[in-house]
């Protein structure tokens, strides 16, 4: 026999976390917006665990994250490996090494592919060995399966219930968002709307936490597919809202945000505050629901038996029965939207956008956004749902820059189509800024443009307006839905005709 | 009478029409990414469909002079060299052909067929590289539509060569318009004689490194062992690197084209799957769990090879410049090459322009470490392996005067 295979390199293993240990363990996660993040916590919570999300991402944990783990990363790698290990370096410079990782655990999702978002591990796992908690423990997550079994020891259970909390909450913050930046823009009292979502993530929060148990499998998804019970809470968010007082003749461009996941979802140093400061400049931003990538996932699930059909036996079974829960998780989308009054943006059909997306892209190349980011780009563009599509690119982001690069043949066909292609690094704010900022000056003038059409059209100006609106009070309230008439994109062009609609149109003089 | 009634149904055998206007249809391939372990395929499987081989045209290797005379202004997006490089081929096969090609074939390869199948997660390929034919036809349709104004057919099918069930399929979609009397049943018979003429080739070639490696086992001699994408074999991405350390006197094994009979195979990892550690010998779950890349699964499982067979005294790694598929493996394949003793070099950031005097320098400084320490390698690795493996017995029977 050889001597031994003992001195060969072998790949990180965490060590089993038990039933026992997990009771005072600290579960770490993060990556998504804190709205989402919150939520989440109150889920862990709900289901016996402690947990918290990791500190939002900041310019020193690229830098900390680009130090520790192999050269070349694309940024969010550089930021959520730095984030993580600047965490465990401060905890560990107050109780040491040895207790950080009794203390804590790591949550991560993991993918099959086919980009870096499926090795991210390999960076974490690196840096914690560069800080000297090789000990630290770390867990993926399949994106895809919603049930997992129990990590080795038993301590952690990715079963239904937690899945399924975990998709709901994304859902609820998904329409409280959307909901948001529907409305901030048009506040009259700055500041009004962040207080009151403040407010509402909180009520979300304890709403998951005590969220009813209903069965270990079929029984909890069948409850949150029927149940009234986070309809009501949303209603609940819904009369909150109603005490924001708007002002929707502002004529303001709307930018619809794409690309790669981390960097379209999170708000922070990541993305360069870009939804905020889209809004600074004058902006209304349309963001990337987390809902639709989750559709898109499906989508994908989808199309990968879809090859199937004729060729192997069941495959067309499955694929009606997997259909089936797609269209279950858009009508539950739908819901809390309806919920919420359906301001809050519309889930673009995933059929619709592999359709728009085909003559550039096709819809079976995997990885990042896909196909899809070109879709939803011509599908905002076709629908006049946006002014601007701002599509946030990791530098070195290997899928994106496919999709991007097949923009090209999509903006030569239509160079009336406002795309800002952003290739985010981390550190190169002002430059990724100032070329946002030249697409929005045209975006700026496009909805000028547009809400003059729309002026000329009604006969309606903002002074004669502003009466009309005065007399309707409740069409100042966050609450009141202006119909998209799929005629303008703005918020301002489209509140015009709709009061035009509503009053007989004057006569030429 | 079952196996008679199960057999596929037989094509519908071709018009004379047909049959003389495939013989004058002309295909250009791109020799590009995954091409360069899959070429032979494409020509096993065009020649099944009765088209000349004549008239199967591939670019050249990639060269900057191609770049600049096809390519200019053609990019679309700032990637990785191999992929940016493919407009110079387009260009070169639009343009620059002497008699016009009819099909530009650029096949968009999804995943691959991989020796480790089964063994891994999946053998996908790199994300840029399946869309990097979307990304390249951009470039050539922004202004205006090259492909038609030239009469050229762009045919860029989506390819899982990791599912041989869906290919026909894939293939015959793509082609039935642009590939005169074509059939499905046909178009599946031709995806037979490629994956026959790939697999033919690919053993060929294992055969070839295992007789160098009894050669070496034989006299005593190290050899070296390339970890690199399949596209570093072009002479305009790799550089030729692995040719200028040949020439110092070193064979070259290719991680891709390692021999894979069961009994050095079992011979390399016999302690690994004696302690557990590992399933089957194309196991990786050791040192690379998110095993779902083809290309990264084959360096991954080379560098193990490399760790293990006394012979390979040192392993050399090559990567372009922006590769997302290699950064996270940097530390890995090293770790897993030096733990064992063996020698690690690596070519990292590789680009357009061939850093010709620093990779002479680092070529000497190589062979001067492999002069230095190969015999002392070889030593060390011997003593970590279970008695004479397979390349020794054929050591011995090559001595025998029998």
């Amino acid at each position: 026999m050889n001597i031994s295979a003992k001195h060969h390199f072998r790949t990180y293993a965490p060590a089993p976390v038990t039933k026992e240990q997990i009771e005072h363990v600290e579960i770490l996660f993060g990556g998504l917006h804190w709205r989402a993040e919150q939520v989440l916590q109150a889920v862990f919570a709900n289901m016996g665990y402690n947990a918290r999300p990791l500190p939002p991402a900041i310019k020193d944990d690229l830098l900390r994250g680009r130090e520790l783990a192999d050269i070349g990363q694309c940024c969010p790698t550089s930021f959520t490996t730095g984030n993580l290990a600047n965490f465990l370096q401060g905890e560990a410079d107050r109780m040491g090494a040895s207790e950080v990782s009794d203390r804590y655990i790591h949550v991560t999702a993991g993918s099959c592919g086919a980009c870096r978002f499926g090795q991210y591990h390999q960076s974490y796992e690196l840096a914690l060995r560069n800080i000297g908690l090789d000990s630290f423990r770390m867990f993926l997550i399949d994106q895809k399966q919603p049930e997992q079994g129990t990590s080795a020891g038993g301590g952690l259970d990715i079963n239904m219930p937690l899945t399924v909390g975990a998709v709901w909450g994304i859902l609820c913050t998904d329409v409280l968002q959307g909901l948001e930046y529907r409305t901030r823009p048009y506040e009259v009292q700055a500041g009004q709307t962040d207080a009151v979502v403040a407010e509402c993530v909180a009520y979300l929060a304890e709403v998951f936490r005590t969220r009813p148990y209903r069965g270990r499998k079929w029984g909890t998804v069948a409850w949150h597919m029927s149940t009234g019970y986070f309809i009501k809470a949303l209603r609940e968010v819904f009369r909150k809202f109603e005490a924001i007082e708007v002002d929707r003749i502002r004529v303001k461009p709307i930018v619809k945000i794409t690309g790669e996941f981390y960097l379209q979802t999170v708000e922070g140093d990541p993305n360069y505050n870009i939804h905020r400061w889209l809004e600074s400049e004058g902006a209304e931003v349309y963001p990337a629901a987390i809902a639709v990538w989750l559709d898109y996932l499906i989508r994908c699930q989808l199309q990968k038996i879809e090859d199937y059909v004729g060729v192997e036996k069941g495959a067309r079974a499955k694929l009606a029965a997997l259909k089936g829960a797609q269209r279950l998780f858009r009508w539950s989308y739908n819901r809390m939207r309806a919920a919420l009054g359906d301001i809050p943006f519309e889930m673009p059909d995933q059929y619709e956008l592999r359709r728009l997306a085909a003559p550039y892209f096709h819809h079976r190349l995997s990885g990042g956004e896909g196909d899809m980011l070109v879709g939803k780009a011509l599908w905002a563009h076709h629908k006049k749902k946006a002014h601007m599509i701002c599509e946030l690119s990791p530098y070195g982001c290997m899928p994106n820059t496919m999709s991007v690069g097949a923009m090209a043949g999509v903006t030569g066909k239509y160079p009336e189509l406002l795309y800002a292609p952003i290739e985010v690094k981390g550190d190169a704010e002002v430059h990724a800024l100032s070329r946002c900022q030249m697409i929005l000056t045209e975006a700026k003038k496009r909805a000028i443009r547009e809400f003059v059409e729309v002026m000329e059209r009604t006969g309606l100006t903002p002074e004669e307006a502003k009466p009309l609106l005065e007399a309707r009070s409740q069409m100042n309230r966050a609450t009141y839905r202006i119909p998209h008439t799929g005629l303008a994109a703005g918020m301002a062009a489209n509140t015009l005709l709709h009061l035009a609609g509503a009053r007989p149109a004057r006569q030429a003089p | 009478m079952a196996k008679w009634f199960a057999k596929p149904p037989s094509a519908a055998p071709l018009s004379e029409a047909d049959r003389a206007a495939r013989a004058k249809l002309r295909v250009g391939i791109p020799k590009v990414l995954n091409v360069w372990t899959t070429h032979q395929f494409w020509l096993g499987f065009f020649q099944a469909l009765r088209l000349s081989p004549r008239n199967l045209v591939f670019s050249s290797d990639t060269s900057d002079a191609q770049m600049r005379e096809y390519g200019s202004g053609r990019g679309t997006v700032d990637c990785c060299y191999p992929v940016k490089c493919v407009s110079g081929h387009y260009g070169e096969l639009i343009f620059g052909q002497k008699r016009r090609i009819d099909i530009l074939f650029s096949p968009m390869i999804h995943s691959l067929s991989s020796f480790m199948d089964g063994h891994v997660m999946e053998s996908l390929a790199c994300p840029r590289v399946m869309a990097a034919p979307e990304n390249i036809k951009a470039g050539f349709l922004r202004e205006r539509d090259v492909f038609a104004e030239n009469r050229i057919a762009h045919v860029a099918p989506l390819v899982t060569l990791a599912e041989p069930k869906l290919v026909p399929r894939q293939l015959f979609d793509a082609l039935k318009a642009v590939v005169p009397g074509l059939s499905i049943e046909e178009t599946a018979r031709a995806v037979e004689a490629g994956f026959a003429t790939l697999a033919a080739f690919t053993d060929d070639l294992r055969a070839r490194s295992r007789d160098i490696l009894e050669w070496c086992a034989r006299e005593g001699r190290p050899c070296i062992m390339v970890l690199a994408r399949p596209y570093h074999m072009d002479s305009g991405i790799g550089h030729e690197i692995e040719a200028d350390l040949q020439a110092c006197g070193y064979p070259i094994l290719w991680s891709q084209y390692f021999p894979t009979d069961p009994d050095l195979l079992d011979w390399i990892f016999r302690a690994d799957l004696a302690e557990g550690l590992i399933r089957h010998p194309f196991d990786i779950d050791d040192v690379w769990p998110s095993s779902y890349s083809a290309n990264t699964n084959e360096i991954l499982w080379g560098a193990k090879v490399a760790a293990r067979v006394p012979w390979i005294t040192c392993a050399i790694r090559l990567g372009s410049y922006e590769c997302g598929m290699d950064q996270p493996t940097f530390t890995p394949v090293q770790q897993i090459v030096e733990r064992s003793g063996t020698l690690f070099f690596s070519f990292q950031e590789l680009d357009s322009t061939k850093p010709a005097g620093s990779v002479k320098i680092r070529v000497e400084t190589i062979a001067y470490y492999l002069e230095c320490n190969s015999p002392g390698v070889m030593e060390a690795k011997l003593r970590h392996m279970d008695g004479p493996g397979p390349l020794q017995t054929a050591r011995a029977s090559a001595e025998s005067p029998g």
